[in-house]
């Protein structure tokens, strides 16, 4: 599904000739479509964070409220079957979802990147090695694997077990990419000027190649957000997660357990759907706001 | 034409016709109101050919009730054997009560019109001895029998391997459980030794129904009446209503339900409280066991509860468990799970009409004034009253709760209190107290993790009670580890020593009537392992609640030796009982609620709580009787 | 490079991988907490409603251990699992099914599997890519923005989500396809062979739908950075027309990548099998999946596995060998 197993790893990527180190403003970075993402990210993120040290209990505790009450000034989007407040499972699902998504992108984007840079510009059997490793492991489908591990999943007590699961099967498609990358870079004229100054790899890896591919690796960042959050709702949807901590996919599952849109309950449904939507919106303008504005810089038009 | 545009046509005519199948036709190509539809009972079967019943096969569409036949039936209603294939109950031989002698009816004639005789009872337990470890579904009879010969054609002798006194469910059926299932020799017996993966593709069968057609991929068997329905395993019951029967997986409860609304068939399994209601509302035709609450049939032999790992600290602990059933609210829980439709009953025997007089009636007393060490009555005589309360409370129609006796009736005797405060009080006793993050902690200061274990989405219900259950404790300060597993999982965690912990399950005393032989023979040290026995050496294959008191050994031991129907037996059962309730060895909770949702639009005079003739189940013994007493709707 | 040392190199490259993952397959269903025997002894006890004697259950598993060939070290299992699936490509019995076998269990239904999701991920691909180089080729365009805006919304919306909604609305609400469709058995005719296409449109659609809003997005970006490069622009100032400049300049390099991604997305169809067979009650290898997993059925899930690896590694070798043919880059160098 595209929700599982695609990261983006054809999003190509920006080609930036300026120099980041150029002193100047960063309002270039500003366009519209970037405004909008970030601010839903912030607005999203912020609010997720912030918020439950509001909430009058742990919304994931049952019998805390009547059963099944329609949206009201006390309940903004009604309560669930389970006696659950929809509005603050909501804002921990949300949370608890982004958390998931950046651990998940901070691992997959660091050994990704170290992994291509490193493979991209030693070259030779090391390269060969690790590219065998990476093919190996975008071969193997990522849904039966996660259902045969789905009782590890279940059995552990944190839920970021999905996470370190996902980054163990997930940070290929990445690499692969980014060695890619280097291995265009390689042959640049500036790469060439660092080696022949006297440069080691791991300095011009650093110094001249990181900066150029930072670009991408942002877009990238933001792109294995929004997976591994599909991921780990796709999962839970289906019971494979850790359902009792909320979620994106556990409130769905419960929603589904429940059959909430065959027995009318629709906020219980449609919110944790519409609040996806949107962070995916958020996350999404994001990126490509960054890509366009960096592109722009770079001056096509 | 070229193939391309047929295919074209083709699947524009499928439309109309699909169209058009609801109408009066069914996807299969029979009448629709000659057929009757049923919702498979444990949903697609893999790999669907397999129909050789001496292997593991998928028995559950329709080969229970309508293919195979059995010596003995049971009467589920009333707990009661009644013969089938035999005639009467058998003959015992000798004091031991080893030996018997069987005689079989005249005239029962296999589908293909042969007659069924004593070779072929022969030959079955001969196949099942000769090929028993190349076989996967002979275990349970070739342990019991020891030696059997034929008489006559209508006459048979066994020998058991002990005393059997429970002869007769042994050998026919115990509540839905059925061993033995009897093959036809002049079919079978040709393959020799190839049978050990034999097919059995168009299986030679003796009850008055034969397989018309089966999906291959699992989700569908249809069932055709045999013209000479007289003469088969049952036909003595009378004449099947339906010429047709069809077994049909729906899928998932979302799909389901829609399927039920649009009439697509005619039986349910089981489904989810809140689904049944709204569907209801879309549908009236669409009607639940009882018109009043609870509303369903809570007649199954088994019921649910919680099991400890009695083997391992800190389950070891009587005030540990104490303290877990009074920090439990069962009411709450029912209430997220159940929607409140359910019975509970604190015995490890399900509360139904049968068990009722024999069990929970005369052991009222003893849980009403149950005192515990400290001089606490945790029994909660009022739970149903107040449940009724909560429910009004909630908004439940009036008219849909039980009054007065019925209440009872509805809700069972009653539960343990729920008060956190006494368990906070009885497990202070024991060293246990709350640590600053407001869990329990062990005596010695190191966090109290319990793990507790429950099905996934592959028992909806017990998943969902599982959760609630998990909610409560935690609640109370219990830090709770909860796990929802799979099949396979589940299956190896209870058995495994050193995994398991607690667990939610059915439990391991489906008692159906005053004999409780059957299952409680398997509390004996016989089946005790090592605490710390793993799924590599050693797994349980009995006594699964660990009893190891020799209080209960004693009186089980006893039990082996008392002929069914002496009063001896249900006296010893309600001893037994009443130790595993002081001690606390399990936690029961309720009776299963069996929701089987009916939909009379075809079909009407199903088995209704008022219309009784036979439980609802429709993978039951009493399937039969509903099969010969519904009646076409006209439609 | 020599043509031949390319392609030997990475025809050894393909079975490089194929041994990796057949090995990672092996180990990774013993990660789970499962034991096929107890699986199958808690079903006989349901079945039975508890009342199995345990002296029948002690031996039964000692027969089926037998049977299963779960004797011997986890080394032992290791080689005699490589032997049999790399020289017989014989997965065994599945245990659940005993003594059916793994391979033919696949086989009846890996067609189901394949026909329907195959096909629907090529519809999805065309019709992603086709809307994907419109909205990105006329990025600036305000309709370009709508068609992304619909891949967006698409996008994120979880599989199961839309499934049961198309399943709801084309099936409940207006009842134009069967609920939970009943497939015809016995001998083929093209009525039957109707109403099976028939049934899987639904499936189909809900499928189209989710892998559409993937495409859409990949393909605009690329077009974007394609239309971006200076040969377009060295073609537009001398004059192409959009139509010619979108589809000879930017189309066809654009193309590329997302070729290799639907090679690899055949890996993918596994993914989406399970949930699609789950909800349209479809037969397939999802289903048999997820049931082995349940009931610790390692042989089913190894054979499974396997093919779906085998699949997407023989789809990137092909890719990849194809690659010469497709890019002109590539062909000279």
């Amino acid at each position: 599904m595209a929700e599982i197993g695609e990261t983006a790893p054809s999003l190509p990527a920006p080609a930036v000739r300026t120099s980041s180190r150029r002193k100047e403003t960063i309002l270039w970075l500003l366009t519209p479509r970037l405004i909008i993402g970030l601010t839903i990210l912030l607005v999203m993120g912020g609010g997720s964070m912030i918020l439950p040290v509001f909430a009058p209990v742990d919304p994931s505790f049952q019998g805390s409220y009547t059963r099944n009450l329609p949206p009201s000034f006390d309940h903004l989007l009604g309560t669930t079957a389970l006696g659950q407040d929809i509005f603050w499972y909501l804002v921990y699902s949300i949370r608890n979802s982004l958390i998931l998504g950046i651990v998940v992108a901070i691992g997959v984007t660091v050994i990704a990147t170290t992994v291509g840079l490193s493979a991209g510009f030693v070259g030779g059997n090391f390269e060969r090695f690790v590219m065998l490793i990476v093919d190996t492991i975008i071969t193997i489908p990522l849904l039966p694997v996660l259902i045969i591990l789905g009782a590890l999943i279940r059995g552990n007590t944190s839920f970021l077990a999905v996470g370190f699961i996902i980054i163990l099967f997930g940070w290929a498609w990445d690499a692969r990419t980014v060695r890619s990358m280097a291995l265009s870079l390689r042959e640049r004229e500036f790469i060439n000027m660092a080696r022949f100054s006297g440069a080691n790899t791991p300095q011009i890896i650093l110094r001249e190649v990181f900066p150029y591919v930072s670009a991408y690796i942002l877009v990238g960042f933001i792109n294995v957000i929004l997976f591994a959050i599909n991921t780990e709702a796709a999962l839970a949807v289906i019971g494979l997660s850790k359902v009792e901590v909320p979620t994106l996919g556990s409130i769905i599952f419960w929603a589904l357990n429940f059959n909430a849109l065959f027995t009318g309950h629709y906020a219980w449904m449609i919110a944790p759907i519409v609040a996806t939507v949107t962070l995916f919106l958020g996350l999404f303008l994001t990126s490509t706001g960054f890509n366009a504005a960096f592109a722009t810089k770079r001056g096509v038009q | 034409m070229n193939p391309f545009r047929q295919i074209l046509l083709a699947s524009a005519v499928g439309a109309l016709w699909a169209t058009a199948a609801t109408a009066q036709m069914t996807d299969v190509g029979t009448p629709r109101n000659e057929t009757l539809i049923v919702q498979t009972f444990d949903g697609r079967s893999s790999n669907a050919t397999q129909m050789n019943p001496l292997n593991r096969y998928a028995h559950w569409r329709g080969f229970r009730e309508l293919g195979w036949s059995y010596l003995w039936e049971m009467d589920t209603s009333t707990g009661e054997s009644y013969p089938e294939l035999a005639v009467g109950f058998p003959e015992v031989l000798n004091d031991d009560h080893t030996k018997f002698r069987i005689k079989i009816r005249e005239g029962v004639h296999w589908s293909d019109g042969e007659e069924f005789t004593t070779d072929d009872i022969i030959f079955t337990i001969d196949t099942a001895f000769k090929y028993r470890d190349k076989l996967t579904n002979v275990t349970n009879y070739v342990t019991f029998l020891k030696d059997w010969k034929k008489i006559d054609d209508y006459t048979f002798e066994v020998e058991t391997q002990k005393p059997s006194y429970d002869f007769v469910t042994r050998m026919g059926v115990y509540t839905w459980g059925s061993h033995i299932v009897w093959l036809p020799e002049h079919v079978l017996a040709p393959i020799g030794d190839e049978i050990v993966t034999y097919n059995n593709e168009k299986p030679v069968l003796l009850g008055p129904y034969t397989v018309k057609e089966y999906d291959p991929n699992g989700f569908w068997q249809l069932w055709e009446k045999r013209d000479d329905w007289e003469r088969s395993g049952w036909g003595n019951l009378g004449e099947p209503t339906p010429k047709y029967i069809l077994y049909k997986d729906f899928g998932t409860e979302e799909t389901r339900s829609l399927a039920f609304v649009q009439n697509q068939y005619d039986i349910d399994t089981f489904m989810s409280p809140d689904t049944i209601e709204a569907a209801q509302k879309r549908n009236p035709a669409i009607e639940t066991f009882a018109p009043v609450f609870p509303f369903h049939d809570m007649n199954d032999a088994c019921g649910w509860g919680v099991y400890f790992n009695l083997q391992k600290s800190p389950y070891d602990i009587k005030e540990l468990r104490w303290a877990l059933a009074l920090s439990l609210d069962l009411q709450q829980v029912g209430i997220s799970a159940l929607n409140g439709q359910f019975k509970s009953t604190a015995l490890p025997v399900a509360d139904t009409p049968v068990t009722r007089p024999i069990f929970h009636e005369p052991m009222r007393d003893f849980l009403t004034n149950l005192t515990l060490s400290d001089g606490y009555k945790p029994f909660d005589t009022s739970f149903n009253q107040e449940l009724v309360k909560v429910l009004a409370e909630q908004g439940v129609d009036p008219e849909k709760l039980p009054v007065g006796d019925a209440i009872v009736d509805s809700f069972g005797f009653g539960w343990w209190k729920h008060d956190p405060a006494e368990a906070e009080k009885l497990l202070a006793s024991v060293g246990i107290e709350k640590g600053s993050d407001g869990f329990y902690a062990l005596p010695d200061g190191s966090p109290m993790v319990l793990e507790f274990v429950y099905p996934a989405d592959w028992n909806k219900i017990l998943q969902r009670l599982g959760f609630s259950i998990a909610d409560s404790w935690r609640q109370a300060g219990f830090n709770i580890n909860a796990r929802q597993v799979d099949n396979g999982e589940f299956n190896t965690y209870m058995r495994t020593n050193a995994r398991f912990q607690m667990t939610i399950a059915w439990n391991q005393q489906c008692v159906f009537n005053a004999n409780w032989r059957n299952n409680w023979r398997q509390w004996s040290p016989e089946f005790v392992l090592p605490a710390d026995s793993t799924d590599a050496d050693q797994r349980l294959d009995g006594n699964y609640v660990r009893i190891t008191d020799p209080r209960i050994y004693d009186l089980v031991a006893a039990g082996a030796t008392v002929p069914t129907d002496d009063p001896k037996m249900a006296e010893l059962g309600r001893d037994i009982q009443e130790i595993v309730v002081e001690e606390m060895y399990m936690l029961p909770l309720m009776s299963i609620p069996t929701t089987i949702p009916t939909n009379n639009t075809y079909w009407t005079n199903y088995t209704k709580a008022d219309n009784f003739y036979a439980l609802p189940y429709s993978w039951w013994s009493s399937f039969k009787k509903t099969v010969v007493n519904i009646e076409p709707s006209g439609k | 490079m020599g043509v031949l040392t390319f392609i030997a190199k990475r025809i050894a490259l393909y079975f490089a991988v194929l041994f990796i993952g057949l090995s990672i397959t092996f180990a990774l269903p013993r990660f789970m907490p499962v034991n096929p025997i107890d699986g199958y002894i808690g079903e006989l006890q349901s079945r039975a409603s508890a009342t199995i004697a345990p002296e029948g259950l002690a031996e039964l598993r000692k027969s089926l251990e037998e049977l299963y060939g779960l004797q011997g070290s986890v080394f032992e299992q290791y080689l005699a699992y490589m032997k049999r699936v790399v020289i017989d490509f014989d997965f065994g019995p599945s245990y659940t099914y005993f003594p059916h076998p793994v391979s033919s269990m696949l086989a009846e239904a890996l067609p189901w599997t394949m026909g329907l999701l195959m096909t629907a991920t090529v519809i999805a691909w065309c019709l992603g890519n086709t809307v994907g180089l419109v909205a990105g080729y006329f990025y600036k365009k305000r309709a370009a923005s709508i068609l992304e805006f619909v891949g967006i919304l698409l996008y994120p919306i979880p599989y199961y989500i839309l499934a049961i909604s198309v399943l709801m609305i084309f099936a409940y609400i207006f009842p134009i396809f069967p609920l939970s469709a009943t497939f015809p058995v016995g001998d083929m005719t093209w009525a039957k062979v109707g109403t099976i296409l028939y049934n899987s449109l639904l499936p189909g659609l809900a499928l189209v739908l989710a892998g559409f809003g993937w495409n859409i997005l990949s393909m605009k970006a690329l077009a974007i950075a394609t239309s971006e490069e200076p040969y377009v622009t060295f073609a537009r100032l001398k004059g192409t027309t959009h139509r010619t400049r979108m589809l000879r300049y930017v189309f066809r390099n654009a193309l590329l990548p997302q070729v290799t991604a639907l090679a690899l997305s055949l890996g993918v169809i596994f993914n989406g099998a399970l949930l699609t067979e789950i909800i349209f009650s479809y037969p397939g290898i999802g289903l048999i999946m997820r049931q082995a997993a349940s009931g610790g059925d390692y042989n089913v899930l190894y054979g499974a596995i396997t093919v779906s690896i085998i699949a997407v590694a023989t789809a990137g070798l092909l890719i990849d060998l194809a690659y010469p043919l497709l890019d002109p880059r590539i062909r000279h160098k």
